[in-house]
């Protein structure tokens, strides 16, 4: 069985912005304390993950969310935050830099009209500084985009705004009609059947743009697939690999098998009641998961969709696969043997072993901090990136504010 | 109430030690060993084969004594060895801790005390007495250590409950039990042997492989637990948490679970980190460390000078990157690791136990001072 790479934790349901499509910010507000957010990220290093992404919401509105950063680096694990990056200022990049991030998603919808019309007046600029303080601090930036009827004409410039600011990856994922409350508000997403093959034709110009850019983007195999989606069909297959290795957590605590089936109200745990470790191997997590294999999920092309392993669970499927991944593995060996990167040869691999490393960001970003890693072993104690003393001083301020709080309660 | 913001205190200085690599308290725990020498050769032991010979005279353990009770803590300093019993002046030097009104505790094999040495141990002012006890058997314990050592260990045991109940007081009468290989299959046994003999502490310790190489964790050594044997020590960790919630007499250092890790290898310093600023040991050569590299020498300088040697920081720098931690019984004081949970605990106990609201108001006020200085300090560090 595969074990657990990654685990999606929407800190918070707060936004600061109140996008067209989604309703996140309307629902349930209960959050968990940080020391419980610490004991998830301990058991998720316990459990083998390679990566915490903290998304929302708006992450930032959590006041410790750098701590919390700075606690999963701590743990050696990947972190990934994902934003609409109007809270990232100059100040809370660098901040971002000290807690040690590893890369930060920003959301941009398209150009400057499309992206304020869905995301609200003036987000589009403070998305576009965010991505530029981002820059300054040397952090890894990747930019995220809800592929939709408003926006897919824009595809290829998404890609020039990501070649503009540095930023290393784009990754599609189709509008999905689980945001929203009232579902039927989400019909003017979806595109008319006669609109899939102009549509093609971007995806098509997209794919070849980001090559020429050498910007990372998801799967070819898996943005073919988001035309037809878009126009209602559903004949992509229904099983996918996200089920076995990534785990979802929203910020009451509630553990689930994948996004689309917390929809469905299909719940492990709460994390205020039992700890991610013993959740994530209980039988009542392997039974639910089995269940959704058998019966077939209700399916999405979501960003957590598994490419790789997506079509379908047989047996002979996955032994077929495995091999594939013992290909990667063995190159990712050569890779450090050799002690220097074939980057022509990580080029061709990048997709697939993006999916597998589960690392959002560029993979070839990854494979320079791995190697790093084992030349810094060679050199001396490992280093974990972060800075500890900037750290405390933001812990301490939170702390000033909390007990400030509590004097004046009295 | 000023107990809670002491404790606070304390646990900032420990934490914002740690994050500086800067001493900004004395340690807690003082550990010395007067001599390597024992009356036993135990088999899992290294201590016996190094520094052999040395051995602290009174004078310098006395100087050092006079050094900490001047310190403004509450320490407590074990004595530990070789076997503390064979010392001529083993209980002058318990009087003259007792004098200079300093917690002391000892560490030994029994193998020295009888009736009449049990009823000088009542009053000679020690808080703890620790026996090792490494089986619930004879068979267990005689083959780890020597032969008719059961017999002494449990004797020593009764002896000290019976002084104990003569003297109408007297140290805490414990039991230290090294997990081992050997001896696995019987430490839940061990809890019935020491709760009959009258014992009114029990604590576990895992073995340590060799001596010079703390971290040594390798599962071929002697007494390492293999596979099979961590399935068996979780069912007796499972077995002693469920005796110790309902009856206590168990004492846990750290979670017990963090074992079985540990034996697995797999045991990190997130789960588990010491803090090199809250115990020291000093050898029977005089030589003080934490942990690794010596810092100075009591028989040369002061004690307070030793801990503030550029060897220390760069010692315990190197602490700070320890990457495998051997659950040793050197408390690494947990309670000191998260800012934030030192000031929760300060707040909720603020909130309990606090009366009024012109008291809860000045202890704040005074947590909230203490922390706006540890921020300038923290700001004026040197990168």
């Amino acid at each position: 069985m595969p074990n657990l790479k990654e685990v999606i934790i929407s800190i918070t349901n707060r936004c600061n912005l109140r996008c067209r499509m989604c309703d996140i910010p309307g629902g349930k507000s209960e959050e968990l304390p940080t020391d419980q957010w610490k004991k998830v990220i301990s058991d998720a290093s316990r459990l083998g993950s390679q990566t915490i992404v903290f998304s929302g919401g708006e992450p930032l509105l959590r006041e410790d969310i750098f701590e919390l950063i700075y606690f999963t680096r701590k743990n050696k694990l990947n972190a990934c935050l994902t934003s609409n990056g109007c809270l990232i200022d100059s100040q809370a990049a660098s901040r971002l830099s000290a807690s040690g991030v590893n890369v930060v998603n920003i959301s941009i919808e398209g150009s400057k009209g499309t992206h304020d019309h869905l995301r609200g007046e003036g987000s589009f600029e403070k998305a576009l500084s965010a991505l530029e303080n981002l820059r300054s601090q040397r952090i890894e930036s990747t930019v995220a985009s809800t592929v939709s009827r408003y926006n897919y004409k824009e595809l290829p410039y998404i890609l020039e705004v990501a070649k503009n600011y540095g930023s290393t990856t784009v990754r599609l994922q189709p509008f999905n009609l689980i945001f929203l409350k009232d579902r039927a508000s989400g019909a003017g997403f979806f595109i008319d059947e006669a609109d899939i093959q102009k549509m093609e034709g971007l995806i098509g110009r997209f794919i070849s743009v980001s090559k020429e850019y050498k910007i990372s983007v998801n799967p070819e195999s898996y943005l073919r697939k988001i035309p037809a989606y878009l126009a209602g069909r559903r004949s992509h297959p229904r099983n996918c690999a996200a089920l076995w290795y990534s785990c979802p957590i929203a910020s009451n605590g509630d553990v689930f098998p994948c996004w689309i089936e917390a929809a469905n109200n299909k719940l492990i745990g709460n994390i205020r009641e039992e700890g991610l470790y013993e959740l994530w191997l209980s039988g009542k997590r392997m039974k639910m998961v089995n269940s959704i294999v058998n019966n077939g999920c209700s399916g999405c092309l979501m960003s957590c969709y598994d490419e790789v392993f997506g079509s379908r669970l047989s047996k002979a499927y996955l032994l077929d696969k495995a091999k594939k991944v013992k290909k990667i593995a063995s190159y990712q060996r050569l890779a450090n043997k050799a002690g220097q990167l074939l980057k022509s040869q990580a080029t061709t691999m990048k997709l697939r072993y993006r999916f597998y490393a589960s690392y959002r960001g560029s993979v070839t970003n990854l494979l320079k901090r791995r190697l790093s890693r084992i030349l810094n072993k060679l050199q001396g104690p490992e280093k974990t990136g972060g800075d500890e003393k900037e750290m405390a001083l933001l812990e301490i301020s939170r702390l000033k504010t909390k007990l400030e709080k509590e004097i004046r309660s009295l | 109430m000023t107990e809670a913001f002491k404790k606070f205190e304390t646990n900032l200085s420990y934490y914002f030690s740690r994050v500086l690599n800067k001493r900004l308290a004395k340690p807690l725990w003082i550990f010395i060993s007067l001599s390597h020498q024992c009356t036993y050769n135990c088999q899992m032991c290294g201590v016996v084969k190094i520094l052999k010979g040395y051995e602290l005279n009174t004078e310098d353990v006395k100087k050092a004594f006079n050094e900490i009770s001047g310190w403004q803590r509450d320490f407590t300093v074990v004595i530990t060895g070789g076997e503390p019993f064979l010392r001529k002046d083993i209980f002058e030097i318990f009087r003259y801790a007792r004098e200079a009104n300093l917690n002391i505790e000892a560490v030994t094999n029994g193998s020295l005390i009888d009736r009449a040495v049990a009823g000088k141990i009542m009053a000679s002012g020690l808080k703890n007495i620790a026996v090792s006890l490494d089986g619930a058997g004879e068979q267990t314990h005689d083959y780890i250590r020597e032969k008719g050592a059961f017999r002494k260990a449990t004797e020593a045991l009764k002896h000290l409950v019976a002084a104990k109940r003569d003297n109408r007081g007297g140290p805490q009468i414990s039991v230290w039990t090294t997990i081992m290989k050997e001896n696995v299959g019987e430490l839940f046994d061990i809890i019935s042997v020491a709760r009959e003999l009258g014992v009114e502490c029990l604590v576990y310790h895992p073995v340590i492989v060799a001596q010079e190489d703390m971290q040594n964790t390798s599962s071929s050594a002697r007494f390492w637990l293999q596979e099979e044997e961590v399935k068996i020590l979780k069912g007796q960790i499972d077995r002693i948490v469920d005796y110790q919630k309902k009856n206590g007499l168990v004492a846990f250092l750290h979670d017990p679970y963090l074992w079985l890790r540990h034996f697995n290898g797999q045991l990190t310093s997130q789960e588990w980190s010491c803090n090199p600023f809250v115990f020291i040991n000093i050898g029977p050569d005089g030589e003080v460390r934490s942990c690794g590299a010596a810092f100075g020498n009591i028989r040369n300088m002061d004690l307070e000078a030793c801990l503030d040697t550029p060897e220390a920081d760069r010692a315990r720098g190197l602490m700070k990157n320890c990457r495998k931690p051997c659950l040793q019984t050197c408390w690494s004081h947990p309670e000191a690791d998260s800012l934030s949970g030192i000031v929760d605990t300060f707040i909720y106990e603020v909130r309990k136990y606090s009366s009024g609201r012109q008291e809860k108001k000045e202890l704040l006020d005074a947590a909230l001072s203490r922390l706006t200085d540890y921020e300038s300090l923290l700001k004026n560090a040197k990168p």
